[in-house]
């Protein structure tokens, strides 16, 4: 009887397929021959679609002038890029153990990331932190929780991105060389990298942190620190990426994304600065989209754009300054709640593009990342799927192995001139720090927001499991999810009040006012940093001194007067 | 006697700061011809339920995505109670997993939007859905 | 609590007594037009005297909501009650709008002395005015003595929205200096004082300079007892140091206050703005008489008919139309 039942359903569940629909699916070309970002293609390319006229010109080898190709010779035959998963999750401790796991599992580099609190720059005992301290990455208030995340971490040895982007890289800084240098490091040669693009930041929710004065400065304080002291490490990511999750489109993502790091550049050429001394330390953060051609384009266009732009425009002799380095993160907004699974796939196919385009370092999002923080099993799946890239594929073998093609030469050609025109539109209204004091980039974000949506609400981009092949919404996520253990916040609190409380306080009020001072003297003001550090001056205390000094309230939250008045 | 504008608060609450999300619902809301009134970023549940009060709102949307819900939710369904806006829908919008949406209505959130909502989706739901509350 | 089946005289005294939720849905109430609006304006009109009544108005990213804001600060510091209402445009096609002023605001979220309502111009058959108008009497009527109206300068209805106000603010940015020069005499109609925002812009200098010289120009013209003021200002900085002129800003509205009651002038604004709502309130009313008498009958369509035709032309249609019915109410 019940297997009766059971084949009924079956027969029941064939009869209800809708064959003409069927018939429909059979026959169905795509609806449009248009790039994500919206520029129509051919039915082919050609040797006459080719722009590029010149090869060594335009083109060149990979790790020849203009790097179209690649910035290395080999390139992953003569490493692999690095393998890197962001961690940031609940205490220092907490953090700390992720990262190890990681480890353990094969990445070959740690990103730690800030959470909100430690990015708005406010200690965890704020009155506004305590729902999310910890939520979203790590909260570093002290000289102490930067001592607990780093452990037992050779810092020589391992490769260490900070993922500190506001004016709060600037204590990261501090906090990191102050402990360093309490474990016997010779600052010299720790290798790693700070975020460090407080100007691209304010488009991330952190405007109170990040005026654009101050972003300069501090962004700029940590790039000339570094450049003098630390010549291993990559002082800056300048992040193309959170730009593109605004919704804008690939050449705009490399346009404006240039055009920030130029106004870093611009104030380290003022104070005295050489190209060559600072160029090679700039990194760069490229988002890895969907449009799989497009992508690999997009990021080969950046290539050369940087390369001529630093030799043209700012004069670089050094060959290392014009290669534009950059890491990967997948794109996080192509990522979608429904059908989660479907994100194993997107996170793989995007993944490809950044390795074809000769990544640097790769971040793959974890498939969970639209539900939640990523679980320890998405973390692995992530890092799995940059495994398989990088041992099964093949993918390693050859530099640059699209180039050449009709079809990339001239999407390349394309993303470049619409980039260039896009970096001409902000000249226009008077430069990039105009386009942003005067809101014009942010009027540009929005309209484009809303364009995306347009899109996904009118079919004109296609979304699976948004406008097609819907299925009922899922209960649970597959894999699991994280929680944030609240009792992690709690005891953070607990001992940064405690902290405060004990602390040598006539030695902090001296260290906070050198760093005061150097501040109106307008000096670099990391040194004063990490000496205030090491009296256990906190996180919203370096910076509130300093947001005094140029005439900001001490909280950016604007409820907490400065402690040392 | 019914309203002749549908008018919707859309707010982000506590630091988090990803309003892309918020401000495409915003201008969506508008095109659908309601009166949307954003309120940014970084406010506190009093301030969005005073907000809600002042402009006669029908609905509020909150927009998280850093795993804020659950912690924001109860704070602002208790300010809304202690003003008793119980004909005030509260939708919800943003990054939060599947597991979490029944325990957000239990809350008091009226319905929930996640990433990959289309407007029309939110748009019905707020047409069939306003004034029937409470 | 305030519910929609409350009647008229319940809900205004809830709203009298101080119940927000009620005054704020007396306020859409307005907004709609609703049938009860006259009943429910008899009733709050006598309440609703004794604000200081402030308008603001210019063009899109003129600055207006920033000033608004510090003048809401300023005015809380002297321990003033205020109340806002800001109005934006909506769209003309969906009919939606969206109101952002309240993100400038902000710093006035959790205050209880501040009520703010955001309203969308919408195409109010009557005009703005009237329902801005009604708007500012509610507010009135809650008590607040300061009520700001906030407006987006773009015309007539906008300049009748204003004239609710005892004292008109018109900010102006350097770069208008064009403007300026075909505005001229109509500055004088609308401002009392005129607030040169973005004072640190290029061009400021020049258009200060041409602003003082069209109020001169305009003075020569017609007597007047109260000179326009011209304040620079700097609404917005992101360092507090660089924001300038608010307190003079807010000086020159005292001042402008001080000379209404010395001069009694006062009662000059307020004879202008009863006539003003008299004649807002006749139109809106006359306008609904008629239509409403002529539904259902036929006759709206034969006399667009008969113009399209060359039989008539629509001011003897008003006319006929009004006699009748002015007879016929009369005679009723």
């Amino acid at each position: 009887m019940r297997q009766n039942q059971a084949s009924d359903k079956v027969m029941d569940n064939a009869s209800h397929v809708d064959w003409e629909a069927y018939l429909k699916s059979y026959y169905e070309k795509p609806q449009s021959a248009r790039t994500w970002s919206g520029y129509e293609l051919k039915e082919i390319y050609t040797p006459h679609d080719r722009v590029a006229e010149d090869y060594r010109k335009d083109i060149g080898d990979a790790g020849q002038y203009p790097f179209t190709r690649g910035i290395h010779r080999n390139m992953f035959r003569g490493r692999y890029w690095t393998r890197r998963e962001v961690v940031g999750i609940g205490s220092p401790a907490d953090t700390h153990r992720r990262a190890a796991f990681c480890f353990q599992q094969g990445g070959s580099g740690l990103n730690t990331i800030a959470d909100v609190t430690y990015e708005m720059g406010l200690d965890a005992d704020h009155p506004w932190a305590q729902h999310e301290v910890g939520l979203t990455g790590v909260n570093i208030t002290s000289i102490q929780d930067m001592e607990t995340l780093v452990g037992d971490i050779p810092l020589d040895k391992v490769s260490w991105s900070l993922i500190t982007a506001s004016t709060a890289a600037a204590p990261t800084m501090a906090q990191y060389v102050a402990v360093a240098g309490s474990k016997g490091y010779d600052i010299a040669t720790l290798r790693g990298s700070v975020q460090n693009d407080p100007i691209h930041f304010r488009y991330c929710g952190f405007r109170p942190a990040c005026p654009l004065d101050l972003s300069i400065k501090l962004g700029s304080d940590v790039m000339e620190f570094c450049t003098r002291n630390m010549p291993k490490w990559y002082y800056t990511t300048v992040n193309m990426y959170d730009l593109r999750e605004q919704g804008v489109t690939a050449p705009q993502e490399v346009a404006y994304g240039l055009g920030i790091a130029m106004c870093y550049m611009d104030e380290l050429v003022r104070r005295g600065l050489h190209v060559d001394e600072f160029g090679p330390r700039f990194t760069f953060y490229v988002s890895c989209h969907i449009d799989f051609f497009e992508e690999i384009a997009k990021i080969r266009a950046a290539r050369r754009m940087w390369a001529r732009f630093l030799k043209e425009k700012y004069g670089a002799k050094n060959q290392r300054s014009m290669q534009f380095r950059f890491a990967v993160h997948t794109a996080g907004c192509s990522l979608l709640p429904q059908q989660p699974l479907n994100n194993i796939v997107r996170i793989a196919y995007e993944a490809l593009a950044a390795v074809l385009g000769g990544v640097q370092s790769l971040h793959c999002c974890s498939y969970d990342e639209p539900m939640c923080l990523p679980t320890e099993k998405g973390h692995l799946q992530a890092l799995r799927t940059q495994q398989i890239l990088a041992y099964e594929t093949g993918v390693t073998n050859v530099a640059d192995p699209l180039g050449g093609s009709y079809f990339i030469e001239s999407l390349t050609d394309k993303i470049e001139e619409e980039a260039l025109r896009y970096m001409k539109e902000v000249d226009d209204v008077g430069g990039m720090e105009e386009a942003i004091r005067t809101e014009w980039l942010d009027r540009r974000f929005e309209s484009e927001a809303v364009t995306r949506q347009k899109e996904l609400d009118n079919g004109e981009k296609l979304v699976v499991g948004v406008n097609i092949f819907n299925s009922e919404p899922e209960t649970t996520t597959p894999l699991g999810v994280q929680r944030i253990p609240r009792q992690s916040a709690v005891q953070q609190i607990r001992e940064v009040t405690e902290l405060k409380k004990t602390r040598d306080e006539k030695r902090l009020r001296k260290a906070i006012e050198v760093l005061r001072e150097d501040a109106v003297a307008g000096k670099n003001t990391i040194p004063a940093m990490i000496e205030a550090t090491k009296a256990f001056a906190t996180t919203a205390e370096l910076l509130g001194t300093v947001r005094e000094v140029f005439g900001y309230p001490y909280d950016p939250m604007g409820i907490l007067d400065s402690p040392f008045r | 006697m019914s309203k002749q504008k549908i008018k919707v608060i859309i707010t982000k609450v506590g630091l988090d700061g990803h309003d892309r999300g918020a401000k495409v619902v915003a201008s969506q809301l508008k095109e659908a011809g309601m009166e949307v009134v954003y309120l940014g970023m970084y406010q506190r549940p009093e301030g969005i339920v005073k907000a809600a009060i002042e402009e006669d709102a029908d609905v509020i949307g909150v927009s998280y995505l850093s795993g804020e819900h659950l912690v924001y939710t109860p704070l602002v369904v208790e300010e809304m109670k202690r003003h008793e806006l119980d004909d005030v829908l509260l939708i919800a919008g943003g990054s939060f997993p599947p597991e979490d949406i029944p325990c957000m209505k239990e809350m008091g959130i009226d319905e929930v939007f996640r990433g990959g909502s289309l407007t029309k989706d939110i748009v019905d739901y707020i047409t069939e859905n306003v004034g029937k509350k409470g | 609590m305030a519910r929609l089946k409350d009647s008229p005289d319940v809900m205004v005294r809830k709203m009298l007594s101080g119940d927000r939720r009620a005054a704020s849905r007396l306020i859409t109430m307005i907004e709609d037009q609703s049938e009860l609006s006259n009943e429910l304006m008899k009733l709050i009109y006598p309440h609703a005297n004794g604000s200081t009544v402030i308008g603001v108005t210019g063009s899109g990213g003129s600055g207006k909501s920033t000033l608004t804001d510090h003048l809401i600060r300023k005015f809380r510091a002297l321990g003033k009650r205020v109340a806002v209402v800001a109005v934006d445009p909506s769209s003309p096609f969906s009919g939606g709008a969206l109101l952002g002023d309240r993100i400038r605001f902000q710093g006035h979220a959790l205050d209880d002395g501040v009520y703010i309502r955001s309203m969308g111009s919408r195409g109010y058959l009557g005009g703005l005015a009237r329902a801005s108008n009604d708007v500012v009497r509610i507010m009135e009527a809650m008590g607040f003595d300061v009520v700001i109206v906030e407006t987006l300068g773009a015309g007539q209805d906008e300049i009748d929205v204003i004239h609710v106000a005892q004292t008109c603010l018109l900010v102006l940015t350097p770069g208008m200096g064009d403007d300026i020069q075909a505005m001229k005499a109509g500055i004088m109609e609308i401002a009392d004082i005129i607030v040169l925002n973005k004072a640190d812009l290029d061009g400021a200098e020049m258009c200060l300079r041409s602003l003082q010289a069209a109020i001169h120009c305009a003075l020569g013209q017609e007597e007047q007892s109260w000179i326009p003021q011209v304040v620079p200002t700097v609404a917005y900085a992101s360092r507090l140091e660089d924001i300038r002129g608010i307190d003079e800003l807010v000086t020159a509205i005292q001042d402008h206050q001080l000379y209404l009651h010395e001069s009694k002038a006062v009662e000059e604004v307020k004879a202008k703005r009863v006539e003003q709502e008299l004649a807002l309130v006749f139109k809106d009313e006359v306008e609904r008489l008629v239509f409403n008498g002529l539904r259902g009958t036929g006759k709206k369509q034969r006399y667009v008919e008969a113009i399209l035709e060359g039989k008539t032309e629509p001011y003897s249609v008003v006319e006929e139309v009004l006699a009748t019915f002015l007879k016929g109410d009369v005679v009723k």
